[in-house]
């Protein structure tokens, strides 16, 4: 590729076997989404979520960059409190992308701040997590109450499936003046709110037995020690879902809201909705909003 | 940093607007204790039990209902409740002005400071001073937490205090109390008198405290000193209100989002 030798290995492996999808399939994928996914990784220190065994089988987090890696991959030294700086991978071409897939890093996952400036959060965001008994209608409901809420304070907003049960919602910020102390406030207060107005269909709490049939307004991922899934990463599970960047009418058109495979969207889902549409969840890289009030 | 109220808006009358944030203006005294398991020391919910089912109702499954008669219930949704409550405001429109002393006590309800906001200092402190100078009140309608209250501007030690008030017909008649009047003898009138002059004194709270308060809270700094807290397994993040203003803003947001739906 581009000139570089890049040795790819055990393609053949079926990484998610109750469906059926090779190690050469997540690389394909990944290749076809590359434009799209790449300017969301850029200069971000990325945790690989490696599956080696296939999504079946233990995973590990690798947050610091492999030792054996090509010389052309671009690094970043990441502070860490009480020890060296770690050196960490940047997904910043594709190249890269191909090498870290071929890891079998099924996951990308992505601070919200880039690898230069640790303090300053491009987005603020809101992890969606339906307990058991709650499901993806409710959660839907919970992520249409906050655009509302949002958008009466001012602030635009954007939504991608979790990949899993969940929806995250995204708020764009790009100003350096914004710190993670400053969206923690905010998201934290917001779910008060959302709590205090929707008590049961909200919670703002982490403990698991609160949630049930409540959605679970996760807050607490606006640190700059956190991580979330990148939008377009593939997500281990029984098929290969991806996070999903989704367009708000979508949630308000209730047609396909009694089929549990609603909001879903697998890799081929994904890369037909990336062809057609483009890549709708740029704005959350470019939008420059303030948070008032603070 | 300054002190973060409960309300944040003006107190106004004629033309004079001034902005103002509420604090509560006293910190009750009581010390409350925390229920926990005794086996592994988590923090106890709450749940409401159904009696017939012998089970534990979801809170979907919880509605209001008024008793009208004995089991028998006018049924109550949240958007009728709604429906009834007073909109918010972000004003305390003082209506009249009265004498001070022209306030029954039994009245008092719950005392707030008002605390001047940026850009108020200075109609507020002649506020405060005119206001002791003619020993006048403000009375005035306020709406806090959904709840339209009936309130009593007045100024002490060159601050602005806000007193909520029960509504008259919150009082209970007093006819029920009193015992039938009777003539009363002079001489037994004369030695009453008589103990109530030897007993006055200037009102001075501070000589009084609440004993037990005190004593409970000696014990529990013993406790403390000798023996480790127990650690409850569950240890929640707090919840903090948050800044004011964006409180108060994120409230009138929803309060939109809720009206449009």
């Amino acid at each position: 590729m581009e000139g570089r030798r890049l040795p790819l290995s055990n393609l053949e492996k079926d990484l998610y076997p109750s469906y059926g999808f090779t190690k050469a399939q997540i690389l394909e994928y990944y290749r076809r989404i590359g434009p799209l996914i790449l300017p969301h990784l850029k200069d971000r220190a990325v945790t690989l979520k490696r599956y080696p065994e296939g999504v079946e089988k233990d995973f590990f987090f690798e947050k610091r960059c492999p030792e054996h890696r090509p010389a052309w991959v671009q690094t970043a030294e990441v502070p860490q409190d009480h020890a060296e700086p770690m050196t960490v991978c940047l997904v910043n071409d594709l190249e890269t992308l191909i090498w870290v897939e071929n890891l079998a890093s099924v996951e990308l996952h992505i601070p919200l701040a880039k690898a230069g400036s640790p303090g300053t959060p491009d987005s603020m965001v809101f992890d969606l997590d339906p307990g058991d008994e709650a499901g993806i209608p409710e959660c839907v409901r919970v992520a249409l109450i906050l655009r509302d809420l949002l958008s009466g304070m001012g602030l635009a907003s954007y939504v991608k499936t979790s990949g899993k049960k969940g929806l995250h919602v995204y708020v764009p910020l790009n100003r350096k003046e914004t710190t993670f102390e400053d969206t923690k406030t905010f998201s934290k207060v917001v779910a008060g709110v959302m709590q205090k107005h929707y008590p049961d269909l909200v919670t703002a709490r982490m403990a698991k037995k609160e949630r049930d049939a409540k959605v679970f307004i996760n807050w607490s991922q606006n640190d700059s020690s956190k991580t979330m899934v990148s939008v377009y990463s593939l997500r281990a599970g029984e098929k290969p879902f991806v996070s999903c960047p989704l367009e708000w009418r979508e949630l308000e058109y209730p047609s396909g809201s009694g089929d549990p495979a609603w909001l879903r969207i697998t890799h081929s889902a994904a890369l037909i909705r990336a062809e057609e549409r483009g890549d709708f969840f740029q704005e959350v890289l470019m939008k420059e909003q303030g948070l008032p009030h603070l | 940093m300054a002190v973060q109220g409960i309300w944040s808006g003006t107190i106004s009358f004629s033309l004079v607007a001034i902005p103002v944030r509420l604090v509560t203006a006293v910190e009750p005294g009581r010390v409350s204790f925390h229920l926990l398991h005794s086996r592994d020391y988590s923090r106890l919910a709450r749940r409401m039990f159904c009696p017939e089912e012998k089970a534990m109702v979801p809170p979907d499954e919880i509605i209001r209902g008024y008793e009208i008669m004995p089991d028998k219930y006018v049924l109550m949704t949240d958007e009728e409740l709604e429906s009834v409550s007073p909109d918010r405001s972000r004003t305390i429109e003082i209506i009249e002005f009265i004498d001070l002393g022209e306030v029954d006590p039994i009245y008092y309800d719950h005392p707030y400071y008002l605390i001047s906001s940026k850009g108020g200092e200075k109609a507020y402190q002649l506020l405060v001073e005119v206001m002791r100078r003619t020993n006048k009140a403000g009375l005035a309608k306020f709406v806090l937490a959904e709840r339209e209250y009936l309130v009593a501007v007045t100024s002490r030690d060159g601050a602005l205090t806000l007193i909520t008030l029960h509504y008259s017909d919150e009082i209970v008649p007093d006819g029920d109390i009193s015992p039938k009047k009777g003539t009363i003898e002079a001489e037994e009138e004369g030695r009453i008198r008589k103990s109530i002059e030897l007993m006055t004194e200037d009102f001075n709270p501070g000589k009084y405290a609440d004993k037990r308060r005190k004593k409970l809270m000696d014990l529990l700094a013993t406790k403390v000193k000798e023996k480790a807290p127990v650690v409850s397994p569950a240890a929640v993040e707090e919840e903090g209100e948050g800044p004011a203003d964006l409180v108060a803003a994120l409230e009138e947001s929803m309060r939109k989002v809720k009206e449009s739906k």
